[in-house]
């Protein structure tokens, strides 16, 4: 692989000799991007109350479905959820409660839960829906934030079948996209931002759910807390 | 693929100028029709949510500073991103131009050996003109976006960049696809449309095991890749195949994670005219158990160091692709993209492909635009494309000045003449005389001008001009009753 060496040297040369004038030197850098503004809203003012309508707002305005429930009323409300939608085969990641399964499955006949303990593409593929917790929801834009841990699952699960049901709690939403960014110790290897249902708009600017993605995204969003209860 | 006289040429080196790829568009009223209302639609979202959002100025002025600060340090930035992407798995290449990222591609494909290829939507593919080389070279292409479905099986070109056929419409679209698609009962609506496109893509991407990308922000702090996108089919791309191959500008790097709280507010705003996309995707290098295996990413110069050393044009760089500026142009309303002559139409285009192609080519770019400002006020970053537009006029000029042909050019033949007369006060006088006398001839009973001969035609083609008054005001001073002081 010489040539493209070669031409890293060429770009990283012509790159120095343009901004020689300009660049900051090691040392120097990291404070340079210190001093950048950043004067946008960083911090929420809406009440917690307010800011959980707003996130339902911004949801249902994506066409997506939302309900609400406490942490008690969790499994009977994803069991409610799926006999609605009348989804039998469904997908859910690694690190689910059983809990969560085991109430669908009692009550629902014909019900088959597929654990993806390393599913292949065609399993999935035939699974009608999914059911999955998120990272962080952002009231501002209705956005799920996906880190992909044990609870997320793997990308391509969230993303095969049609249906995806996606289990929030109150505790996680936020209300700027900064306060998101603050909630991340470090930065996600890997991350998906879902706003609302895939979607199209490029036959005569007309929004067409469900191109690729699902065309049905449903949010429960769990009272874990009292809602009047400052979030850090 | 021939290029015929409806066929828009996208190749600036081949293209005809501004003026003349604009004709085709300015005929066709349904063109125009079907441009006007994409216009319209995404330019009313936009507005209502920009306004909607308190910290607008805020953003755009971090946005703005952000990107000046990471072209500045480009190099610096850039090697963390190749050493933090390599120590995660992925493999980062670096290609001059063009023709090496072209060759480095199809060379990876054939390593892979692979006989198809799926696509995510890609300017920077676009711009090094990346499908027709790989068709060449026996890789079968297939777009995964639903407006550059529409493109390729219709063999069209893109006149937008995020909604590259916004041109065409829904009847058009019909009959591409059944044509294509052997769909002979489809109908025209939306959704049985875009529900043809999800049957015809499924079995590709379930099926196909390599993939090519672009890139919306690369981080150098984790030699991270991120792509925003609405469909879905990104995400397909980026999950199932085993083999990824992305392609991104040396100018899309980000200095850390945290600054996509900035450029993720601003961007799906001003593109599409809603407050998030409805998938944005964030991958690091190589991650065990999840998408592909095997991940190169492949960073392009291609005339953009050049255009960084620059102190006036170096702002081009700071673009994110989110196409305010054409939406919010008036002259891009009117012609369309692919009057552009290049696969970056509008505003930005008209400062970005003189100066990819280092002023050779698209001489005409820079003319095309009112200077009225409405794409500088719209970026997201604050590229103040008017100023980047005058100064290349001005490069042009210089260009010209010295043009041995340029000699006799009636336009620079009257402004050597008029360089003259403006230096003598008597000379001057008597040419606005002789002007005065010479003018009545064309002049109108109505007092105005409406056809001249020669260069003058330039002008009465598509303007009136009024005519010469019968005095000037040196000789109504002149003139004027003494006592009347």
């Amino acid at each position: 692989m010489t040539a493209p060496a070669t031409s890293r040297q060429r770009i990283l040369e012509r790159i120095a000799a343009a901004t020689h004038a300009l660049s900051k030197t090691a040392t120097e850098l990291p404070a340079a991007y210190a001093a950048l503004p950043r004067t946008y809203i960083r911090k929420g003012q809406l009440s917690p109350e307010a800011r959980i309508e707003l996130m339902i707002e911004r949801l249902r305005e994506y066409d997506a479905e939302v309900v609400q429930c406490t942490e008690e009323q969790l499994p009977e409300t994803i069991t409610a959820q799926l006999a609605a939608s009348g989804r039998l085969i469904l997908v859910a990641p690694p690190g689910i409660p059983s809990a969560w399964m085991i109430d669908a499955a009692w009550k629902i006949t014909g019900l088959e839960w597929n654990i993806d303990h390393g599913l292949t593409t065609r399993e999935i593929e035939q699974a009608e829906g999914v059911v999955t917790t998120a990272f962080c929801g952002i009231a501002d834009s209705g956005t799920i934030v996906l880190h992909h841990s044990p609870l997320e699952g793997r990308r391509v699960i969230s993303l095969l079948p049609d249906w995806h049901l996606c289990i929030l709690r109150f505790s996680q939403v936020v209300e700027t996209f900064p306060e998101y960014f603050d909630r991340c110790d470090q930065p996600p290897g890997l991350a998906t931002w879902i706003s609302g249902p895939s979607a199209t708009a490029d036959i005569e600017m007309t929004r067409i759910k469900g191109v690729h993605g699902p065309r049905y995204l449903h949010v429960i969003l769990v009272r874990d807390q009292d809602a009047n209860t400052t979030v850090n | 693929m021939s290029p015929s006289a409806d066929h828009p040429i996208l190749d600036p080196t081949l293209a005809p100028s501004f003026p003349v790829g604009a004709l085709p568009v300015l005929r066709n009223p349904q063109l125009r029709k079907n441009v006007a209302h994409a216009i319209d639609v995404i330019q009313a979202k936009r507005d209502r949510l920009v306004t909607e959002k308190k910290d607008w100025q805020a953003l755009r002025t971090a946005g703005s500073d952000l990107r000046a600060h990471t072209l500045e340090n480009l190099g610096a930035y850039l090697q963390q991103f190749e050493s933090r992407c390599t120590a995660n798995g992925g493999i980062v290449h670096w290609a001059a131009d063009a023709t090496e990222a072209r060759a480095l591609i199809l060379d990876l494909l054939r390593q892979e050996n692979a006989s198809e290829v799926i696509k995510i939507k890609t300017m920077t593919s676009a711009e090094i003109q990346l499908n027709p080389y790989l068709e060449a070279g026996g890789v079968s292409v297939f777009e995964t976006d639903l407006a550059e479905i529409i493109l390729q099986l219709g063999e069209q070109e893109p006149s937008h960049i995020v909604v590259p056929a916004l041109h065409i419409n829904r009847s058009q679209v019909r009959e591409i696809f059944a044509r294509r698609m052997g769909l002979k009962d489809l109908s025209d609506d939306p959704h049985a449309l875009t529900a043809a496109a999800r049957t015809y893509l499924r079995r590709k991407f379930l099926d196909i095991p390599t993939a090519i990308s672009g890139a919306n922000f690369l981080i150098a702090e984790t030699g991270a890749v991120s792509v925003v996108e609405s469909e879905g089919n990104g995400r397909m791309c980026l999950t199932l195949p085993r083999t990824m191959i992305t392609v991104a500008g040396i100018e899309k790097v980000l200095p850390r994670f945290q600054d996509l709280e900035v450029m993720l507010q601003v961007l799906a705003r001003s593109a599409t005219g809603e407050r998030m996309n409805p998938y944005t995707s964030l991958w690091t290098g190589v991650t065990p158990g999840d998408g592909p295996q095997r991940f190169h990413v492949i960073l392009l110069d291609n005339g953009r160091s050049s255009i960084l050393g620059k102190s006036t044009e170096r702002q081009t760089l700071k673009c994110i692709r989110c196409a305010a500026c054409m939406n919010g142009c008036p002259v891009y309303r009117q012609t369309g993209g692919h009057a552009y002559g290049s696969v970056y139409p509008g505003p930005i285009g008209a400062i970005l492909t003189p100066q990819l192609m280092q002023m050779h080519h698209a001489q005409s770019l820079p003319y095309a635009s009112s200077l009225c400002g409405a794409c500088y006020e719209v970026c997201p970053v604050k590229i103040n494309i008017p100023e980047v537009l005058l100064e290349l006029r001005h490069q042009v000029v210089d260009q010209e000045r010295h043009h041995f042909s340029r000699f006799f050019d009636p336009m620079f033949l009257g402004l050597r003449i008029a360089n003259v007369l403006f230096s003598r006060a008597w000379l001057f006088h008597t040419a606005q005389r002789l002007g005065r006398i010479g003018a009545r001839l064309f002049t109108r009973k109505d007092g105005w001008i409406h056809s001249l001969p020669s260069v003058g035609a330039k002008w009465t083609q598509t303007r009136d001009l009024r005519g010469l008054p019968s005095q000037t005001f040196h000789e109504w001073w002149a003139a004027r009753p003494k006592e009347a002081k």
